[in-house]
């Protein structure tokens, strides 16, 4: 027993290394072929000079964001390519995948800062207000009148300073009032935002700040409410509001009529224009590209710092990385939270599915047509809906109308998809089990309930837990989308710190390695229970417990 | 005492069961034999409710088993079942398989159920495989169990369907004295059983089962040496039937040869024994087909495996007519050459007054 506990752990470790290694030794690989492409890029002279060059090639913009709609206006030959965060966008840009990406403009200049292998066309591709969003109903109104008031009466020049302030450099210029100290006499707001869109909004030691966060928190001292700042997916936001989840919204959101459709818009609180972000190799001596105001020292100490990367170790990329990822503003303690979630939404889901799927068994398990029918049905919705519209259509319709955390919703939609698996694997085992068994037991005289429990049952659980424990994995892994309904699991921990770092690859393999660890603890404990299920590893002092032999 | 009556078990497409009634006195041991498909094993599992009937009402002593008001449960701890598949609970150790019932509805101790558990497996044999459980055992002490299994909830009655057909046939001896104790004890038993010989020696009562009814009543003497009815004639002496009806002169004797040789070739008939049947059947009813106006002819082969001798029996119209006589013909002679008896009897009154018959080895 012993061994094979050491041997699992050693195998899991090996696995572990080599997985490390691997996804390491890949980015290296990804960091070279950037080189010699870009090597190559020069010698084909495969340069953009302005927006025109662009036409026809590779762009990615960001799902959810009305970026598609300049692309096609401005360059209608381009190829679009939709792409999650920030980070994805960087990845794909530097990994070839694409030739640009649409951001806004004060969001390329920090691109620049973070990496010189990156620039942009100055050329706007498009200019746009940015808005804080309300909802289309009589409260939303007033709300969004309450703001464009507090937008009036703010003295000039306020937003510039404003602005000044979060597009610079210097991140300990960049100060956040406490929102927890905002007196809430009139009640508090929830604001929907999407934490990976600096400067505008972003995580910095385990809070949401920015340029839209700080006006927020202006607008709420000057109305008199406490703030509460949920973070979610872009997708989200929208529904977020329509539903009257979150009272208002603030994510870079710009104005456009078919949005202003669906939601209120308050006056612009920010304007400025997007641009396209461009490998630096592929932006020829004649192009205009943007370069900041301090950018300059920036950039070379960048590229120096580039080459200096390039001729470090192996070892000392993982460090870097690693110190990124999870040393640098604490930010292991993000981790450790969304490691926290990931549990309660998997423990909870396992505990409540596993009983949900228990009582539906044994309603259906002697062949109530009603129940039987409900369950089908119930089963055929649950199991065929995607798991991502099955949590938005609890968190938005049918949750819509009452304050909850995303952590319960996403544990009812576990515990729904769970249990409709626990069902289908009780069925299983159950079914294999003799019918012979059953009769023996009513021969005796034990009655069907009896029979189910002391005889059928122990001699199911042997075939239903070797399954009971993949179905947790799965669980486990498929908890990483409940970013969509504002949960801050590891997954989008790791995307809110891929947003931050621009490091494409080492926090997915961190949470990786992470999901590993609790899969395998999840699988150690199950394989414990059915050891202890497992009814012909008793022991001979066990079965005659209580029992002298005479 | 059971009381069954009227029993009747319908399934969308068989009728095992169609109408028994009968009276078990306590203390009868009853062999049910008769041909595969016959209700035995229903007539069984209706009796402790395995099977609910379609109609038709039981009755344990005073107690009514089929009223739905009644605690089956209860019922059937009084009446044990051992089934052909042994049915022992994979997940417990043979003694537990012996204690759990007793513990769990009777109320006993544990240690009480060990002790009885202890004492029953040494009587079936089998106590040194207390704590094995029953993959590790052969199908023959797996029935042993069972059977312990059974007594331990010290039943009235004891139902015992098909109990040594799964097993090996060396086995079968050792699952078969079990049962020779068991009936000693003087507890209601009914055994559906295939093996003739054991069903005789056991029991003091015979069901012979045919066709849904039970067709033959009676104590293993008359049921196994002078049955009653036909069919248990034929059943209990092994006896493999073959009949033919010839209505008319335009009969299709090419078919009759065939049916003869299907038949013989089913059961295992010797070549030479085959041959001797096929010219008795064609030279007979040519020799008939030739002397009777309008021909109506019964024939019937009865071929004991047991013995192996068919003996056939043609019956035909007419008046009175006896072939046998004939002695001058070539033909006769040969038939009288193959055939150990050959012989004519007159029925009067009857359909086909003239009776031949004819033995062959």
């Amino acid at each position: 027993m012993k061994n094979r506990l050491l041997k699992n752990v050693i195998l899991f470790f090996i696995l572990t290394a080599v997985l490390v290694s691997g996804l390491a030794v890949s980015k290296q690989a990804l960091i070279y072929t950037s080189a010699a492409q870009k090597k190559g890029g020069e010698d084909q002279n495969y340069y953009f000079h302005s927006l025109s060059d662009l036409n026809g090639k590779r762009i990615g913009v960001q799902t959810g964001t009305s970026f598609d709609v300049s692309v096609r206006e401005k360059l209608p030959e381009a190829k679009l390519e939709y792409f999650n965060g920030k980070a994805d966008l960087m990845a794909a840009l530097s990994g070839n995948k694409i030739d640009a990406f649409v951001v806004d403009e004060v969001v390329a200049e920090i691109f620049l800062r973070e990496s010189n292998q990156v620039t942009y066309l100055s050329e706007f591709l498009d200019s746009y207000d940015f808005a804080p969003i309300f909802a289309r109903t009589k409260e939303g109104e007033k709300l969004r009148d309450e703001f464009n008031d507090f937008l009036e009466q703010l003295p000039e020049g306020t937003l510039d300073q404003l602005a000044d302030k979060w597009f610079s450099e210097d991140e300990s210029e960049k100060t956040m009032p406490d929102i927890s100290e905002l007196n809430n006499e009139n009640g508090t707001l929830r604001l929907a935002t999407e934490s990976g869109y600096a400067p505008f909004e972003y995580v910095r030691n385990g809070k949401v700040v920015g340029y839209d966060m700080e006006i927020a928190a202006m607008f709420c001292e000057y109305g008199g409410y406490g703030l509460e700042i949920v973070d979610m997916n872009f997708d989200g936001i929208l529904p977020a509001v329509q539903t009257g989840k979150c009272d208002f919204a603030a994510a870079g959101i710009s104005i456009i009529p078919e949005r202003a459709e669906s939601v209120l818009f308050s006056e612009p609180n920010f304007s400025g224009g997007t641009v396209m972000v461009i490998r630096t190799e592929n932006a020829g001596e004649n192009s205009s590209v943007g370069t900041g105001d301090t950018d300059n020292a920036m950039t070379d100490s960048g590229a120096a710092a580039e080459e200096a990367k390039k001729d470090a170790s192996l070892w000392d990329n993982v460090r870097e990385s690693f110190d990124k990822t999870f040393i640098r503003e604490n930010r292991w303690r993000l981790f450790e939270k969304g490691i926290l979630t990931t549990l309660v939404i998997t423990l909870l889901s396992v505990l409540f599915g596993t009983a949900f799927g228990f009582c539906i068994f044994m309603m259906c398990r002697n062949g109530n047509p009603i129940a039987n029918i409900v369950t089908r049905f119930f089963m055929w919705l649950v199991q065929g809906m995607p798991m991502v519209v099955l949590l938005m259509i609890l968190y938005y319709i049918i949750f819509g109308s009452v304050a909850v955390n995303g952590v319960i919703v996403a544990v009812v939609g576990f515990t729904l998809t769970f249990g409709t698996s626990v069902f289908g694997l009780l069925k299983i085992g159950v079914g294999a089990v003799g019918i012979g068994q059953y009769e023996a037991a009513y021969a005796l005289g034990y009655s069907n309930r009896q029979t189910f429990y002391k005889i059928i049952l122990p001699q199911a659980m042997p075939h239903v837990l070797p399954s009971y424990s993949g179905e947790i994995v799965n669980l486990i892994k498929s908890t990483a989308i409940v970013g969509y309904i504002a949960v801050q699991d590891l997954t989008k921990i790791g995307d809110i710190v891929r947003s931050r770092t621009y490091e494409a690859f080492f926090p997915l393999i961190a949470i990786t390695i992470i999901y590993f660890l609790l899969e395998a603890l999840a699988g150690f404990l199950v394989g414990r229970i059915s050891i202890n299920f497992n009814p012909k590893r008793r022991k001979e002092s066990e079965i005659l417990k209580g029992i002298t032999h005479r | 005492m059971i009381r069954i009556e009227h029993l009747k078990k319908t399934y969308p497409n068989v009728t095992p069961l169609k109408d028994v009634s009968v009276e078990i006195h306590d203390g009868d041991v009853i062999s049910v034999i008769g041909p595969s498909g016959t209700g035995k094993s229903t007539l069984l599992r209706c009796i402790n409710q395995l099977e609910k009937p379609t109609e038709g009402r039981i009755w344990l002593d005073d107690l009514e088993i089929t009223d739905p008001k009644t605690d089956i449960n209860k019922v059937r701890q009084k009446m044990g079942m051992v089934f052909q598949s042994f049915n022992l609970f994979e997940h417990k150790t043979v003694i537990e398989n012996i204690m759990l019932a007793p513990v769990d509805l009777l109320g006993k101790s544990k240690q009480e159920a060990y002790d009885t558990g202890m004492r029953l497996l040494k009587t079936v044999g089998l106590g040194e495989k207390a704590l094995n459980y029953p993959d590790q055992l052969s199908g023959g002490q797996k029935q042993r169990v069972a059977i312990a299994r059974t007594l331990a909830m010290d039943p009235e009655v004891i139902l015992l369907d098909e109990p040594t057909s799964a097993l090996d046939p060396t086995m079968v001896g050792e699952v078969q004295a079990a049962i020779r104790d068991l009936a000693k004890t003087g507890k209601t038993m009914l055994i559906v059983t295939h093996e003739m010989h054991f069903a005789k020696t056991i029991c003091n009562r015979v069901f012979y089962m045919d066709d849904g009814m039970i067709y033959e009543d009676g104590s293993p003497e008359q049921v196994f040496d002078n049955p009653r009815g036909e069919k248990t004639r034929r059943f209990v002496r092994r006896l493999k039937v073959l009949e033919l009806n010839i209505k008319s002169a335009g009969y299709d004797f090419l078919g009759m040869v065939g049916d003869i040789a299907d038949y013989c070739s089913k059961n295992q008939i010797a070549p030479k024994l085959t041959n001797h049947i096929q010219l008795v059947f064609e030279e007979v009813t040519r020799i008939l087909m030739s002397a009777l106006k309008d021909p109506h002819i019964h024939a019937a082969c009865e071929y004991s495996e047991q013995t192996e001798v068919a003996e056939c029996s043609i019956c035909y119209n007419g008046s009175h007519l006896d072939i046998t006589s004939y002695d001058d013909d070539l033909v006769l002679s040969i038939l009288k050459g193959v055939t150990e008896n050959f012989s004519y009897t007159w029925n009067e009154g009857s359909d086909y007054p003239n009776q031949l018959k004819l033995t062959l080895r």
